[in-house]
Parts: C-alpha cells; structure tokens; sequence
C-alpha cells in the first residue's frame, strides 16, 4: 500500500511538475482566448463579459490614472470614465495591438481631456509655473497614503507637466513625439519637462528615502 | 502598463545634480531601478464597478461607421457662428465693427454715451451664443451633467455676474471687460465640451 501510495504520489508529483510549465503555458492562452471572447461579447453589448474586462485591467488602468492625476478621487472618477468611454468605443478596437496597450491609450486620452476640462477656468490666467506651483502644494498632503511606494509618493508631487511627462515615457513608455503630440507642447519642452522631472525626482529622493523604499521593497 | 519598453527611455537626463550633497543624493542608476520597480497596479478604494454599471446602462456603444459626432458638432459652430455675424451687422454700425473690446472702451464715451450700453450687448450677445449652442444639443438640462461639472458651471455663471456687477459701477475699465469676454467664452467652451462627451458622443 505504501509504495502504492508513494507511487501514486511520485506518479502525481511527475505529473504536475510536466504540467507545470505546460499548465502556465495553457492558461496563459486561455486567458488571452478569453479575453478574445470578452472583447467580442462586449462588442455586442454583453455587460457580463465586459465586467471580466473590467476586472482584468482596472487596477493598472487606475495605477495610469493615479500617477496622471496625483489625486486619489479624482483617480476613481477618472478610471470610471474610462470603462464608460470604453464600452462605448470598444468597437473601434480591431485587434492590431494588444488590447492593454489599445486601452491605456484610450486610457490616457481621457484623463488628459479630464485635466483640459476640469482645469479650473481662474487657473488659466495664471502662469503655467504659477499652476504647478499650486500642484505641488495641493499634492502634498494628498500623497500621505502610507500604502503607495515612496517612488509614487514623489512623482505625485511633481508640477503637473514635469509628472504627465515622466509618466507617460518613463512608466507608459510612449516616445517624446508622441507626448509632445498628446499634450500640446514641443518635442523639446517634452525632453526638458523629462529632464527636470527627474532631477526633482533625484533631488526629492535622497539616500535615506532610498532607503526606505527598499525597506518597502523587501517587505512586499 | 509595459516595463519593458520604457526601459530602454530611463537612460536619458543625467546632467544636473540639485542643491542637495551628491551623497545624499540618489545616482540615475537607482532612481531607473526604483521606476522599472513601480507597481503595475493599484486598487481603488472603493468599487467602482456600481458606478460604471448605471452609466453603461444609460450609454450606446459606438459602432465603427458611426459619424455622427463628427458632423454635428462643426454644423453647431457654423449655426453660432452665423448667428454672431448677423447679431453683429444689425447692432453695430460699421465704424464699430471692427474695433476690439478695448477699443472700443476707449471710444465708448465718444460713441455710445450710454452707461453699460456694451456690457449690455455683450450679455445679450453671451445669451444668445448659449441658445444656439444649447439649441444645437436639444435643449439639455444642466442636471443630466456630473455634479462637479455642475458646480464648476455655476462657479463661472456667478464669477461673471459678479464683473458684470463691478462693470454697472466701472464700466470703463477695460480689463474688467476683457475678463467678462474671457469668462463668457470659458463657459461657452465648457458647455460645448461638456455636452459634446456627455451628450452627443
């Protein structure tokens, strides 16, 4: 009974340890073949099948709107918007690009047509280093969270073009041509937006900050 | 979203150093760490699917042929803009109609010697902008619009009452009148951008 068993359970360990990979390897394509099915479900309306979408994407999709906007409420909001917007032009996703990367840009142009629209109209008079200034004031004491990695932290109180900048090339990884594009500015404004977010950045996270996001780091 | 892509971008933007000692300052090479080390994700606080539910529920998906948006916003435009013009050519005489706002402040007491006779026509013609635009998307209702946008509406309205207000007293004070035309056309612009992603989409 006992080499049975032992047997059994080697026979079953050999099993699982070839279906492994192989079970890594299919459930991958399950989900990508699922997601498939969801996006052509949600195209023909199908709530359900778009709520997997949902489930699937809307934390990275609320991370974009987080780092974009430095605003937890305002974040919620937008990422809400978002799958609204979503679900109404879904159908223009043809499946040329990987539907992540199709729906952080989606993603992105509604957080930035957000922060054109809701740009308080007083605030327009003033000068654009004037704004920021006022960014950087407000997003201190919204970025108190003590869940949000020290990284974040910083980046939240960047002014708001140097952080719009830093996000979508260093974290989304879109090109200067395409953010100089998206934001209305030059190529060169872009680049030195970039510049002067990370030498906020690296002025703002000094040693003992690097210290301690490594400590968070080594806790997760 | 995609670490890897990125990766190749952090590399860029070394020069400067800050006020801070180089000591107590992080090298490129670990601030590249730090964001290739970003969280891909993070969770709202509270559920947001409720909220996007009742909005789908109220919301058509657009299909690929759909146009509409596109050739109804610019014939909103045309109707305005039509409607300024002829507004414009039965108010004004000739030797007016080409003077900007300032000039003719300056003029004014030439001209019209009428007290807030331009604070006035620019309401009036404020008012009018607003019917076309509001005729051009049915007639909505402020109240089918988010509550913030509500608020930031009702902050522009009472923000130009209150020039208007300061203007019955200086009506010759050119930049009170130019922050009217700013204010009349910040609220015209918002209406149109509200409307046209809340409405029309």
């Amino acid at each position: 009974m006992d080499s049975q068993t032992t047997a059994d359970k080697h026979h079953k360990k050999v099993i699982d340890g070839q279906g492994l990979f192989s079970a890594n390897k299919a459930q991958q394509s399950s989900n990508i073949d699922g997601e498939q099915a969801w996006i052509a479900q949600a195209k023909q309306g199908c709530q359900s099948a778009f709520y997997r979408l949902y489930e699937k994407h809307h934390k990275s999709i609320y991370a974009l709107c987080w780092r974009m906007l430095a605003d937890k409420d305002s974040a919620e909001d937008v990422c809400q918007e978002v799958f609204v917007v979503l679900w109404q032009k879904i159908n223009n996703f043809r499946g040329e690009s990987k539907f992540s990367t199709w729906l952080h840009s989606v993603a992105t142009n509604v957080v930035l047509g957000h922060l054109r629209k809701n740009k308080n109209w007083l605030q327009r008079v003033f000068s654009i280093e004037e704004q920021a200034q006022n960014v950087v004031e407000a997003s201190v004491h919204l970025t108190d969270d003590s869940t949000l990695m020290m990284l974040d932290r910083h980046i939240a109180r960047l002014p708001e073009r140097a952080r719009l900048v830093f996000v979508l090339f260093a974290v989304e990884g879109y090109r200067h041509e395409e953010i100089a594009k998206m934001l209305k500015m030059a190529v060169g404004s872009s680049k030195s937006q970039y510049h002067r977010a990370r030498n906020l950045l690296k002025e703002s996270l000094t040693t003992n900050d690097f210290i301690s996001v490594e400590e968070e780091l080594s806790h997760e | 979203m995609n670490k890897q892509v990125p990766q190749k971008h952090l590399n860029q933007g070394h020069e400067h150093q800050g006020q801070l000692p180089i000591d107590k300052l992080i090298s490129d090479k670990k601030l590249n760490e730090q964001v290739a080390n970003l969280a891909n994700e993070m969770s709202p606080e509270r559920d947001l699917w409720p909220g996007i539910e009742r909005a789908l529920n109220h919301k058509i998906q657009v299909s690929l042929g759909d146009k509409q948006s596109n050739v109804f916003v610019p014939s909103a435009w045309a109707a305005s803009i039509a409607m300024v013009m002829l507004m414009s050519w039965f108010t004004f005489s000739p030797s007016t109609v080409e003077q900007s706002v300032p000039v003719m402040v300056q003029n004014q007491q030439k001209t019209s010697p009428t007290p807030g006779q331009l604070v006035n026509f620019m309401q009036q013609n404020f008012k009018l902008q607003k019917q076309t635009l509001l005729a051009s998307y049915g007639q909505p209702t402020v109240d089918r619009l988010p509550v913030a946008m509500q608020k930031e509406l009702t902050q522009l309205a009472d923000a130009r009452a209150s020039i208007r207000k300061a203007l019955l007293t200086d009506n010759n004070n050119a930049d009170l009148l130019n922050l009217l035309d700013f204010t009349q056309q910040q609220e015209l612009k918002l209406l149109q951008q509200l409307y046209r992603q809340y409405q029309v989409i």
